[in-house]
């Protein structure tokens, strides 16, 4: 009898910019940026995302430029 | 060669015919400054994601454009759109850093293919293509 055997597969998240070899995320691709701010309109973790660090940071930019011409939300309730 | 986008929302209480001269007026401007407006996109009327000054949309235009170091001044250009109580945001962005560590070619004359390719048209982006 296998005695508290959890062994869970997870799966190694790949960042999707490195994936798909984006470089520059441009704040004004609403549908793009939507995708990495959920309900709460914050900016979704790199580590629940999976989004390299470089990556983060480029995207966290554009997030922030997005919001400030009210393209994103900085807040939902 | 430095490139940047200028981006910024008209109170949308304000007339097509006075955003259409403000945008002459902003394209003056910069022309006067150094700038060299590579092109002009027409959003039209968007909903804001959150009210600005109690508006819940905003006209919004934008540019792209070129200049050389020391030629172009941005912080003049900025400095009158604060000064204008019509515009609600503006944003600056260089960009020609960017594009060049993304391998990307610099923004032409020519709209991005989803876009509306009619230039002779450019407000009339506005009302089809953005939902929600």
């Amino acid at each position: 009898m296998a005695r508290g055997r959890r062994v869970f597969f997870r799966r190694r998240k790949v960042c999707k910019f490195c994936a798909d070899k984006i470089n520059y995320v441009d704040y004004k691709d609403v549908k793009l940026l939507q995708g990495f701010v959920p309900e709460r309109a914050k900016i979704l973790p790199s580590r629940i995302s999976g989004t390299c660090a470089r990556h983060q940071r480029i995207l966290q930019r554009a997030i922030k430029r997005a919001r400030h011409v009210a393209l994103l939300p900085f807040v939902t309730d | 060669m430095r490139t940047y986008e200028l981006m910024y929302i008209v109170d949308p209480r304000v007339p097509d015919e006075e955003v259409t001269a403000l945008t002459e007026d902003v394209k003056g401007l910069l022309t006067a400054k150094g700038g060299q407006v590579v092109r002009e996109e027409q959003w039209g009327r968007r909903k804001l994601a959150y009210p600005i000054n109690k508006l819940k949309e905003g006209k919004y235009t934008l540019f792209y454009l070129a200049g050389e170091p020391g030629e172009l001044s941005i912080d003049e250009v900025e400095f009158r759109m604060r000064q204008n109580d019509n515009i609600l945001r503006y944003l600056t962005v260089r960009t020609d850093e960017d594009y060049k560590r993304a391998g990307m070619p610099l923004p032409t004359e020519a709209p991005p293919v989803e876009e509306t390719d009619d230039e002779d048209a450019p407000a009339a982006s506005g009302g089809g293509e953005e939902e929600e």
